[in-house]
């Protein structure tokens, strides 16, 4: 069954200039949809859906985390104080 | 099913602007920006005057055509309205002309503005139909929601990470609430919830209710407003975890000018954070809106340490462009905001409420609050939920037989000669 994750993403200084989305493409079956991004020579922010089997989604995210990309659910914090 | 609010007409995207049916949604789905509740100001400003504001019982619920429910509020309808207190001395202790404290230490039910947001977010959790709500919390939030919960008749479910303080713990227990706690470490218990969030239906009252939730901060600055003499404070401080109660005050006093409550005079928000958990305050000292996340943060100010704030962007522009700025303390620091607060003015506040006080001495020492200015501080939560933090920190009692002897001996004769 296909599901749907909303994504932020934080990439540190030396990977702004890798193509890191089309690796993660062409080496998991997810549908990558970029929704917006802001990236600076420091740092690239950029909200993403991943769409796919819930396996193959958390295996794209262990592997962008593997890489140095922050990953974060949309609801960048769901715990409060 | 109630009538639709002539008032309150959407949710809007925070970036794009696009407008949302009044759901239980968070998120735009173009961008992923956050919604927030957009009113109809010209509906609100002929019945939403002084008078009529001040026929209303002294809740936060007589500025209710500004908070996005509805029908009339069902839960919590008792929150909000707590004293505006005149702090002279610690003005003095402070060096600033004119203070004021707002006191939600003393906000019902669970002593914390927390009640606030929990009491619009419950209030709109049941008219968009749940059964179940929950939330997840290092304290202040899961007691509100638990209890007000319990009060509603609402099954409630509170997550918190596993290894809190005890007394946070029983805070939530006692409404007979499902308290679970989560071993891991924070980034993971985030995704865990946001995805119990998206699975079972539930009201999470700041996940899917965010947009209604976040909105009851509003009310502390209305109160604090009308409490002035309706007018709106040159410098408010505010403590800031994800930083939406300081954006909620920005946007408070600006629909109060808008809607001609209050002369339009310019004011500004400072942000207080604890150093060990302070992204959106050096971000702003650094200059940019971009919100380093805090990986793990280490600070007595618990209810205050959020690393990956889901407002700091909009708090840090709610700042710049009122001309505000950011500070942050030292758990020392802390200890002794809490201490002087207490000392000066009568008032035990909690860790977020230290944090406040010593960002405002240091704002007022560097010069960016004036000397000559008036300035409100935001104490949002009481001290006896957070007593570890300054356990052995406030001296001992002194023991003594129970003798008169004894008594003038080591404490009247000590205490004269000290004097
Ligand atoms: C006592 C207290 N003060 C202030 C805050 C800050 O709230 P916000 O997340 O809206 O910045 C919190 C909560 O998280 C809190 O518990
Ligand atoms: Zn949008």
């Amino acid at each position: 069954m296909n599901e749907k994750q909303r994504l932020w993403l934080m990439f540190p200084t030396k990977l702004v200039t890798r193509p890191v989305l089309w690796e993660l493409g062409r080496q998991f079956p997810v549908i990558t949809n970029v929704r917006q991004a802001s990236v600076t020579e420091e740092i690239g922010i950029v909200s993403l859906s991943l769409e796919g089997e819930r396996e193959e989604i958390k295996k794209a995210i262990a592997w962008l985390e593997e890489l140095g990309v922050n990953v974060e659910p949309v609801e960048i914090n769901t715990i409060e104080g | 099913m109630d009538k639709p609010s002539p008032f309150f007409s959407n949710l809007k995207c925070r970036e794009c602007g696009r407008l949302y049916p009044k759901q239980a949604i968070h998120v735009c789905d173009f961008d992923f920006g956050p919604l927030e509740a957009a009113y109809d100001y010209d509906a609100i400003r002929p019945v939403l005057t002084r008078a009529a504001i001040e026929s209303r019982p002294h809740t936060m619920w007589r500025y209710r055509e500004l908070l996005p429910i509805d029908g009339e509020p069902t839960v919590g309808t008792q929150v909000g309205f707590t004293p505006l207190v005149k702090a002279d001395r610690l003005a003095r202790a402070l060096g600033i002309r004119e203070l004021y404290v707002k006191n939600d230490t003393v906000n019902y039910p669970t002593l914390s503005f927390k009640d606030r947001v929990v009491s619009v977010a419950l209030s709109r959790a049941r008219e968009l139909g749940f059964k179940v709500v929950a939330c997840a919390s290092t304290g202040n939030l899961a007691n509100s929601v638990a209890a007000n919960a319990a009060s509603a008749g609402l099954k409630s479910y509170v997550l918190i990470p596993a290894d809190l303080e005890q007394g946070k713990v029983l805070g939530s227990l006692v409404y007979g609430t499902n308290v679970i706690g989560i071993h891991g470490a924070y980034d993971q218990v985030n995704r865990l919830c946001s995805e119990i969030a998206g699975k079972y239906g539930w009201g999470f009252v700041n996940v899917n209710l965010r947009p209604y939730y976040a909105e009851g901060s509003k009310s502390m600055g209305y109160e604090i407003c009308e409490q002035l003499g309706w007018r709106i404070p040159q410098h408010t401080v505010i403590p800031m975890a994800s930083g939406s109660l300081l954006t909620k005050i920005h946007k408070a006093y600006g629909e109060f000018a808008r809607l001609g409550l209050v002369e339009n005079a310019p004011f500004a928000v400072y942000g207080a954070q604890a150093t060990g958990c302070a992204p959106i305050a050096h971000a702003m000292k650094r200059g940019t809106d971009i919100v380093k996340p805090v990986p793990k943060p280490e600070t007595i100010a618990k209810s205050l340490a959020i690393g990956t704030p889901a407002d700091g962007y909009y708090a840090i522009h709610a700042m710049k462009q009122t001309g505000g700025s950011a500070e942050d303390v030292t758990d020392d620091e802390v200890v002794a905001g809490i201490r002087l607060l207490a000392e000066c003015e009568g008032i035990f506040a909690e860790t977020a409420g230290g944090v406040t006080v010593s960002c405002a001495k240091k704002l007022i020492e560097t010069g960016k609050i004036p000397r000559d200015g008036s300035a409100v501080l935001c104490i949002t939560g009481h001290g006896l939920k957070t007593q570890e933090a300054i356990a052995g920190k406030c001296g001992e009692p002194r023991l003594i037989k129970p003798s008169l002897r004894e008594f003038e001996e080591h404490v009247y004769s000590k205490d004269t000669a000290a004097a």
